[in-house]
């Protein structure tokens, strides 16, 4: 792999986590408002940006990294507690995140640089951002104009500032023992410039009873060198024993060791060794510091930090950043074990693999019970029983949970309640809630649509809520939950429901129903799903041009999902998705019908029953209600002999049960769907097929459009 | 550019459609007539058994039968020729085509078609390939891509994406079906 190569993959792996930071950011930010306890959420939501402006700049992606760092600046005087969370402050950063996300892309596309309406753009978000990071501006701008002075003096030649702050106290034999203070001081001044120097003498006694063999001095110095801690500690190696000397970085140097910890490497997550890595305190520090620690009886309970500053070898500032630095590590860390990133393909041909293995493993199983090999059998119960367990596991691989897919409309909801000048908020229930991640690819369009369309036509303005004696601010649920082998998702608003007589009159204006049909409410609401169906008396920019419901029908339908109304005039509308939780594999129900085999999914079959003595009627008595059936035999057109008993299959669907009609029951199975191609895309009442352990293809059933043919044309045959 | 100019000086007599390249033939029987596919678009044969019927197909759309593990459709070549249905015998195969959806982003598709018999795998060379007819073979002409001659016989060049176009197939079913409701209907 080339240099370029490695280079654009590394790229296409930037901007992927980059998108998902941004995702998790801008998430943060919507929940900040809400959340009681901030400061965790806002720690994140900075590490974000901070994250990607570090990974832009090691791109070079420098318009990426002055965007960024505005947004971190404010981000930081937030986490500082300088700033409070206002509803203003999130409307200025939401977009900031668009931009960020738009810079990204940008780059995914192939344009490094930054385009200049971009960068319009870009600087008028950042203006909006500037107000929140210099609430008073003069003084700002004062100190400010502070530092370039003193940088540029510093450039020019002239020292008035120095980067390290020593407090030496020299011990008080150290003349005795023929060391002079002066001559270290100046050792000292060989490593550096001395930029300042105090005397402090206030450890002298009074003439009379003061030793001149005693040293009595110490020494605040201001250094200026590039040297480090430990060569400059090691100036006072010989004086160490009884004197008292600390080297701290000078507090305007405090920043410069806080980015220097930040950009440290990964491998060492031990506090110490952060700091002694950045430099602040040498290896003897740390020592001591350590010692300390251990010596600490009966158990250590203060941390090497505290310890450390303790010690005052170092100020609390850098120890926060190590610490910090520390924590990052270990997220890191934590988040690498948690997960890896896989491709779908990959995921998918496993899938598939085991898929083969399922129908292979019944094959051989089937072989197994004809021959009267009982360890056989048994070898092959064993095997099929594991085989199960992998197929399960497999499948948990696809699992994700439904709340990243509702987290979306956060924003969504946001967004939209701007624009339509209502107060809604968004309720989140069963997030946790794992479906498989087809499912979850193919729910959010239509989700989309049903959201635009309750918070358009569903809830109401908020005079009139209040006039309804509802609160002000309308409330939109999305709601995800397991229920017997699906997943039940539901869109709920509180707005004033559907209005039954305005969609029957509709209806029958576009000839969809007879005038005085007798509909029940069910059948009224589902009228909706009618292409080219909308009651919205305007058009507005989100819905109401009646494209969209027919839509989501058939997209769910593709899901081999169904979609149910339930609602309450005044009270609300709740749109219920029912969909299977995997799209690959079902639980099937095995029924034969002359020589071939069906599959029924079991999520639809209720129970089973003999057929009555067979008086050529359709139709059955079962405990005290009439169902009606289907005959297989004659909607297939099988031939050859009928079974002398015939069985029911009560199936249902929308609670409306049904019989079909088989000649033997084979029981359920665990099956792989596969799709049966265009070919048959118009058969109605099949809807796929899978491959029995004997290898035969059985079709499998579906019940819905089945019941639906049955309704349309109720003389098959 | 001979080829080039081979199709043109042919385009006249094939009434506007392709003539068969040159090439490696699989050539089968099928109700007593010779037919052959090009090597390249059939994958492999296989023995008849184990088909699944799908109801309320047209007659020409026999069933599916699992290739290990996909399900693939199988066609009556006979049927679709609207000369019913291929009787079953001990020599009857299926010969597995792959055919290019056109209309689907160039998809491709693996379908069954029904022998009664496989013959040999034979090189035909262009000067041997004639343009089809416009009548008298008793299929479509636009099933045809040209007439091969062999062996003092003709053999049948199929065009296989007119043959097996599942969008066409796809479309008479429908049709097929909803005539057959009507009927059921009225009979009803």
């Amino acid at each position: 792999m080339s240099f370029d190569e490695q280079m654009r993959d590394a790229l296409k792996t930037f901007v992927i986590e980059s998108l998902e930071l941004l995702q998790d950011m801008e998430d943060g930010l919507l929940g900040l408002e809400i959340d009681p306890e901030p400061s965790e959420r806002i720690n994140a939501i900075f590490r974000a940006a901070h994250t990607i402006k570090g990974s832009a700049g090691l791109f070079g992606l420098d318009h990426i990294v002055a965007f960024t760092h505005v947004v971190e600046s404010v981000l930081d005087t937030l986490r500082d507690g300088k700033l409070n969370v206002s509803p203003e402050l999130v409307a200025a950063l939401l977009p900031c995140c668009d931009h960020m996300i738009e810079l990204i892309q940008g780059v995914s596309d192939g344009h490094a640089d930054a385009n200049s309406s971009l960068s319009a753009a870009a600087r008028q978000l950042l203006d909006g951002l500037e107000s929140f990071l210099n609430p008073e501006p003069k003084q700002a701008m004062t100190a400010v104009q502070d530092t370039s002075e003193r940088l540029e003096s510093s450039g020019g030649g002239i020292v008035d500032s120095g980067n390290w702050h020593l407090f030496i106290q020299f011990g008080e034999n150290c003349l005795r023992d023929g060391m002079d203070p002066l001559s270290f001081i100046r050792y000292l001044a060989t490593l550096g410039e001395i930029v300042s120097l105090t005397t402090f003498s206030h450890a002298m006694p009074d003439a009379d009873s003061m030793d001149p063999e005693t040293s009595y001095l110490g020494f605040e110095i201001v250094l200026n060198s590039d040297a480090d801690k430990a060569t400059i500690e090691s100036v006072f190696d010989f004086v160490r024993e009884g004197s008292y000397i600390h080297i701290l970085p000078l507090e305007n140097r405090i920043p410069y060791y806080v980015e220097l910890i930040e950009s440290l490497g990964e491998e060492n997550a031990q506090l110490g060794e952060l700091l002694l890595k950045s430099g602040v305190i040498t290896q003897r520090e740390l020592q001591e510091g350590l010692n300390a620690q251990q010596a600490q009886i009966p158990q250590p309970s203060a941390r090497i930090g505290e310890i450390l500053v303790d010690q005052q070898v170092v100020q609390q500032p850098l120890v926060n950043a190590a610490l910090e630095k520390q924590q990052q590590i270990k997220d890191n860390k934590a988040r690498e074990n948690q997960s890896i990133r896989v491709d779908a393909e990959r995921l998918d041909k496993l899938i598939d693999l085991i898929g083969e293995l399922v129908i292979s493993s019944a094959a051989a199983s089937l072989r197994g019970m004809q021959s009267a090999d009982v360890v056989l059998q048994e070898a092959n119960a064993s095997v099929i029983s594991l085989v199960e367990e992998v197929r399960d596991s497999a499948l948990q691989l696809r699992m994700v949970p439904i709340g990243t897919t509702f987290n979306r409309f956060q924003r969504v909801v946001r967004d939209i309640s701007k624009e339509l000048g209502k107060d809604i908020k968004l309720v989140i229930g069963g997030a946790d809630t794992e479906v498989d991640k087809s499912v979850v690819e193919k729910i959010g369009d239509p989700l989309m649509h049903l959201v635009r369309n309750a918070m358009d036509h569903g809830i109401e303005r908020a005079e009139q809520r209040l006039e309804n004696g509802k609160p002000a601010q309308g409330t939109l649920s999305l709601n995800a939950y397991h229920s017997s082998g699906n997943i039940v998702i539901e869109v709920s608003d509180d707005g004033g429901g559907l209005n039954r007589d305005k969609i029957l009159a509709k209806a029958i204006e576009r000839g969809l129903v007879q005038a005085g049909a007798a509909l029940s409410d069910q059948e009224i609401f589902a009228l909706i799903f009618e292409p080219g169906f909308s009651t919205a008396d305007q058009i507005s920019n989100l819905s109401g041009r009646g494209v969209g419901m027919d839509v989501v029908k058939r997209n769910i339908a593709e899901l081999r999902g169904v979609i149910d109304i339930d609602s309450v005039p005044g009270r609300g509308t709740t749109l219920k998705i029912q969909l299977p939780l995997t799209l690959a594999i079902i639980d099937g129900f095995l029924a034969g019908v002359g020589d071939a085999s069906y599959v029924i999914p079991l999520d639809r079959v209720v129970e089973c029953v003999e057929l009555p003595v067979d008086d050529h009627r359709d139709y059955m008595e079962l405990r005290g209600e009439v169902l009606p059936f289907i005959r297989l035999r004659q909607l297939f057109r099988k031939t050859g002999p009928t079974a002398k008993r015939q069985n029911v299959i009560v199936v249902e669907h929308l609670g409306f049960k049904a019989g079909l009609v088989v000649d033997r029951l084979l029981g359920e199975l665990q099956t792989v769907i596969k799709p049966l191609g265009k070919l048959f895309s118009h058969v109605q009442g099949v809807g796929g097929s899978t491959i029995l352990g004997s290898g035969e293809v059985a079709l499998i059933i579906d019940v819905p459009t089945l019941i639906r043919q049955q309704e349309h044309n109720p003389f098959p045959g | 550019m001979t080829e080039l100019a081979t199709i043109q000086d042919k385009l006249p007599v094939a009434q506007g459609k392709t003539t068969a390249m040159a090439g490696q033939y699989l050539t089968f029987t099928l109700g007593g007539e010779l037919y052959a596919l090009g090597i390249l678009s059939s994958k492999e044969i296989i023995d008849y058994g184990n088909l699944t019927e799908v109801p309320m197909m047209p007659v020409f759309v026999r069933g599916v039968i699992n290739l290990r593990g996909s399900v693939v459709p199988v066609v009556d070549l006979l049927a679709r020729f609207g000369k019913g249905a291929t009787p079953i015998a001990k020599r009857t195969g299926i010969v597995i085509v792959e055919t290019i959806n056109d209309a689907d982003d160039g998809s491709t598709q693996d379908l069954g078609i029904i022998v009664d018999a496989v013959n040999e795998v034979v090189e035909i060379s262009q000067e041997d390939i004639e343009p089809a007819p416009s009548f008298g073979t008793g299929i479509r002409p636009d099933f045809i891509n040209g007439m091969a001659k062999r062996n003092g016989r003709f053999v049948i060049l199929l065009n296989v994406s007119k043959v097996l176009s599942v969008d066409e197939m796809a479309t008479l079913s429908k049709v097929g079906h909803g005539r057959e409701l009507l009927l059921d209907t009225e009979a009803g």
